[in-house]
């Protein structure tokens, strides 16, 4: 197993920059998931690791070696294409042998891996047919079986689930993460769909418009979101924003947009002074707006109109407008109040994020 | 023995043509980087040159000149992957280059030498001096007015046969289309029998078009023609009919044209319908069913579905189809040409076979195919206008 | 229930029609064939007869027989098929890889390129034949199978690289990428992958090259002059332009050089349809 370094990677199609200088240190064993809108740059970062991307500045090392100049077979990584990509006119079997048979590795050999990744992926009823006779998820198993047949240093997976539904994608999941406890290999893995990050990921790298915007642990790009975009693209449902101005008085700070007035406590934003009259846009995920209920760390009551409640089960959400502004709260069922009816909020401080609006990052604690 | 030598002599030229293409992607099989493109070009001028080494030899001409010629090929390429191709797009050319050198030599290359040949003048009386001093007379655009002044034939002007071949043209190209989308659309539905009727549907296309011009025109005899045949027997069986003029038709003398477009009629629209099945068969049924259900009928969606969504696909097939039926000559010399046919068919391109052939004016045809050519030129970038077939690369 | 009954009754007689229409067209299109074969069996007093029957009265093989013992005819089929399949060969192959390099690669002179096969289609057909009768001739390769295969080699050419492009251009890259990082190069990828894949079109490239230079006689004419190294075609235009024309040998004749292309028809029959891309239906 290995490690994988980006340094510096710089991608342009002609004058557009896709990639601009992105720097990742992937370590050994790590499942590391790349996540991000399309056209964010992750794939092609991805297929400039497998080789199938030139790379117009910065470098690529596989365990300590760069592979700028190698070609994607010499780099001993496996790839799973997002259409899955399977030869048509092969059989399962001789899609996940077909790189060992290039390497003229011995028949013996070639049989016992394709063998034991087929009873891994429960694919050994189907080794005879041909890809177009295996349904969707069949399909995604015999991509991942071709990937695991060749005992690579690195998988790479390309948007591996997006083209299954709902269910499968769930059940995929868990079998990439067992597979993952299993193969304890390096995985790196690119997709757009935030769950499939926090639930696989080791390390997510989180990027837009070819930047990396923040690397860390689900729980903490989920915690202490870096800046606006990731706050916004990490979480379901999606967080709350309030614009507005901070203004000292006294000792504490007091947040001011349109309607919405509350204070921030010193635990929050350290240095009041250094922030009065600054102009900030304030997060609260929605399951931190408290509604018709006190906390000991909680806001001032804030008074809105609840507008549409969305029954999901078990928790509800609830639309709820403060004057001008919009906001989301996530309580538990049965909240038995009818839309258009006044209700009062606060916000669980302990869980607020503070954004400088001007550069979007992350000021509060 | 004379048929095991011919073997001899086809299998080596395959063979020798085959292990140069074998050594080249044998090469660059076991060779190729993707990254270390600079090798290629060593390559390729290693193969390519032996390759043509190895033909020209087999062409039986002198070695040392082989060489010389070969040299400053050689010396070209060079040049055009050093400082044109830069190492860049090694890959598509090296790809190309095979094709693209035949078709250089054998069809650019004729080409140009025509254009050559228009600004001369060559003809019966002038090929002998052309033979022996490798000169012939410069006329500069003579042979380009003589197109548009004097008839290719013995009679018909260039206007004429121009306005001949438009219409032969035109007609011809409505029936194919009309008529291979009548069977396809026919053939689309889900019936019994449909690889059957498919199969004898193409035969016409299937059978070799001298056989089967030929065979056409046999049917179009005055007498023993299978038209004329029927057409007797019906004005024998309904005498209203032979008052209203039906009746045996001396369809080779007194209709040539005609004759020759229902032959090629005949033989053109298996192409179409076979490409026009195609489309069909890949136009999703959803679109139908949402045509359905809004309540539209047969003609609304033929009109308002079938059409649009088959138009990539008959746009190209429409613009080959003309463009050939304007080339076509194969008709009109089998039915009308030998032995002093009748000049009432004759269409641009057949004149100009005649002209070349039969009456050896080859400077004068010269000029003429390349005003033909121009002519082509010009019809199909008009027509192609708003769908650029080379405008779709990827 | 009854309204079902009309429905049913209306499809009915839909489909009745649609078989009637078809059946008369292939009657249409098959009968020069059959008339060619009828011809071929009459004996040699009948041959001018207005008899409209399939099998004449009398039917014998003597036209065949005859066809086979007194004429080279055997031998010009043999010339024919040499010279075809050479030219089938070589076109085929070139044609399969320049389509690649369209369809995959971008370069500087692609259009240019995609213009200048599209142009070559234009150029009227007796244009090219007296510089290639000279070309030939200065090659010392007159009256030769090997001046034949070069004058026909790439007379299917850009219609075959159009073809093969329109079919490689549907087959995803994502497939080529997996070869590549399952390590092959790309030209592996090509030999491998692709080609495969591009049975139905590879065979109607075939088939298109096979016909044409089954079927030519322009050039034939003015490269071949012994009757030893005709080509069948001008081996039949001798039959039919001698004085007396041999109607039942010639008729004979036809039917014999009908069989291989027929022949090859079926064969790619099935990929008539699909390999035959000169443009997709989108969306």
């Amino acid at each position: 197993m290995a490690s994988v370094q980006f340094k510096g990677i710089v991608k342009k199609f002609k004058d557009n920059l896709v990639l601009n200088g992105v720097d990742v240190d992937i370590k050994d064993h790590e499942f590391v998931v790349i996540v991000g809108p399309s056209g964010c740059g992750k794939t092609t970062l991805l297929r400039m690791l497998a080789g199938l991307e030139d790379i117009t500045d910065g470098e690529i090392l596989i365990d300590g070696l760069r592979v700028n100049e190698l070609h994607p077979s010499k780099r001993q990584i496996a790839m799973v294409f997002q259409d899955y990509a399977l030869y048509p006119h092969m059989t399962v079997e001789e899609n996940m042998s077909f790189a060992l048979r290039l390497r003229k590795t011995d028949k013996g050999e070639i049989n016992s891996r394709v063998d034991e990744a087929a009873t891994i992926l429960q694919l050994k009823k189907f080794l005879k047919r041909m890809p177009r006779q295996l349904s969707g998820g069949q399909r995604q198993r015999v991509a991942i079986g071709r990937a695991i047949v060749r005992k690579p240093k690195v998988f790479l997976f390309d948007e591996p689930l997006s083209n299954l539904d709902a269910k499968l994608r769930e059940e995929m999941r868990v079998e990439i993460a067992k597979l993952y406890q299993r193969l304890n290999a390096t995985i790196i893995y690119v997709t757009h769909d935030q769950v499939e990050a926090m639930t696989l990921a080791g390390r997510i790298v989180i990027m837009n418009h070819g930047i990396i915007q923040q690397v860390g642990s689900p729980i903490e790009v989920y915690r202490k979101p870096g800046n606006l975009f990731v706050a916004g693209f990490i979480g379901s449902p999606t967080m709350n924003f309030m614009t507005g101005k901070l203004s000292l008085q006294g000792e504490t700070l007091l947040f001011t947009g349109g309607d919405l007035k509350f204070t921030i406590p010193s635990f929050v934003l350290h240095d009041a002074k250094k922030h009065d009259g600054r102009e900030v846009t304030v997060g609260v995920r929605p399951d931190d707006v408290l509604v018709g209920r006190t906390s000991d760390k909680c806001s001032d009551k804030v008074e809105g109109v609840l507008e549409v409640c969305e029954l999901l089960g078990h928790r509800e959400n609830l639309y709820i407008k403060v004057g001008e502004t919009r906001l989301l709260a996530t309580v538990e069922a049965f909240f038995d109040r009818s839309p258009g009816s006044a209700v009062s909020l606060c916000f669980n401080y302990a869980n607020m994020h503070v954004f400088d609006k001007a550069t979007e990052k992350r000021i509060s604690e | 023995m004379e048929i095991i030598r011919s073997i001899l002599e086809v299998t080596g030229f395959i063979v020798l043509i085959a292990a140069g293409v074998a050594a080249l992607v044998g090469y660059l099989y076991t060779h190729f980087k993707y990254y270390d493109r600079g090798w290629f070009a060593w390559v390729a001028l290693g193969v390519y040159p032996l390759l043509a080494l190895a033909a020209l030899g087999a062409a039986g001409l002198h070695p040392h000149s082989a060489l010389r010629s070969l040299f400053f090929a050689s010396v070209i390429i060079y040049a055009f992957f050093r400082y044109v191709v830069k190492g860049r797009h090694t890959v598509p050319y090296l790809l190309l280059a095979p094709a693209f050198v035949g078709l250089a030599l054998l069809l650019v290359y004729p080409f140009v030498f025509e254009v050559y040949l228009s600004f001369h003048d060559l003809k019966l009386t002038t090929i002998m001096m052309w033979k022996n001093t490798g000169s012939i007379p410069f006329v500069w655009f003579e042979q380009y007015v003589k197109v548009f002044t004097t008839s290719p034939l013995s009679e018909v002007s260039f206007w004429a046969l121009l306005g001949r071949t438009l219409l032969w043209t035109f007609s011809n190209v409505f029936f194919h289309v009309a008529g291979g989308f009548a069977l396809a659309l026919l053939l689309n539905n889900a019936i019994r029998f449909k690889g059957f009727y498919r199969t004898l549907l193409v035969i016409p296309w299937a059978m070799p078009q001298v056989v089967a011009v030929l065979a056409m025109r046999g049917e179009f005899h005055s007498q023993n023609g299978f038209v004329n045949i029927v057409l007797t027997k019906l004005a024998a069986a309904f005498p209203f009919l032979a008052s209203l003029g039906v009746g045996p038709v001396q369809w080779l003398s007194d209709y040539p044209l005609l004759t020759c477009t229902i032959i090629n009629v005949w033989l053109g629209i298996p192409f179409m319908m076979v490409v026009i099945l195609g489309g069909l068969q890949s136009i999703s049924s959803s679109y139908y069913d949402a045509a359905d259900i809004d309540g539209a009928s047969y003609f609304q969606k033929l009109r308002f579905i079938t059409l649009p969504l088959i138009k990539p696909v008959l746009m190209p097939a429409v613009t080959l189809g003309t463009v050939w039926t304007f080339n076509n000559i194969n008709v009109i010399y089998l039915v009308t040409g030998q032995a002093g046919g009748t000049e009432q068919a004759d269409i641009l391109v057949s004149a100009l076979y005649k002209a070349a052939f039969t009456y050896n004016r080859y400077s004068y045809s010269a000029a003429f195919a390349i005003v033909v050519f121009a002519l082509l030129f010009f019809i199909s970038v008009t027509y192609l206008h708003g769908f650029d077939a080379a405008k779709e690369e990827r | 229930m009854s309204q079902q009954d009309a429905i049913r009754r209306r499809k009915r007689i839909k489909y009745f029609l649609i078989h009637a229409v078809l059946l008369a067209t292939a009657a249409l299109f098959v009968y020069p064939l059959l008339r060619i074969f009828s011809v071929s069996l009459r004996p040699g007093d009948k041959l001018f007869s207005t008899d409209l029957s399939l099998i004449p009265a009398g039917a014998t093989f003597i036209a065949y027989a005859s066809l086979l013992r007194d004429t080279m005819f055997l031998r010009w089929l043999w010339n024919s098929l040499l010279i075809t399949l050479a030219t089938s060969f070589i076109g085929v192959s070139l044609a399969s890889t320049a389509a690649y390099a369209f369809s995959r690669f971008r370069f500087p002179g692609k259009k240019a390129g995609l213009i200048l096969l599209l142009s070559s289609q234009m150029i009227p057909a007796g244009m090219l034949i007296l510089p290639l009768f000279l070309m030939i001739m200065k090659l010392k390769l007159m009256n030769t199978y090997l001046g034949m295969i070069i004058a026909y080699s790439v007379s299917s050419l850009p219609f075959s690289i159009w073809i093969l492009k329109g079919y490689y251009d549907t087959i995803p890259r994502s497939l080529e990428e997996a070869a590549l990082v399952d390590g092959t190069s790309q030209v592996g990828a090509f030999w491998r992958i692709i080609l495969p894949l591009s049975t139905p079109a590879l065979s109607i490239a075939f088939l298109f090259n096979f016909t044409t230079a089954w079927n030519e006689y322009l050039v034939a004419r003015v490269v071949l002059f012994s009757a030893k190294q005709y080509t069948w075609t001008l081996g039949l235009f001798e039959l039919q332009g001698q004085y007396i024309t041999q109607w039942g040998m010639f008729a004979a004749g036809s039917m014999l050089v009908t069989i291989p292309v027929l022949c090859v028809f079926l064969y790619s029959s099935k990929w008539l349809i699909s390999g035959l891309t000169l443009g997709s239906v989108k969306g």
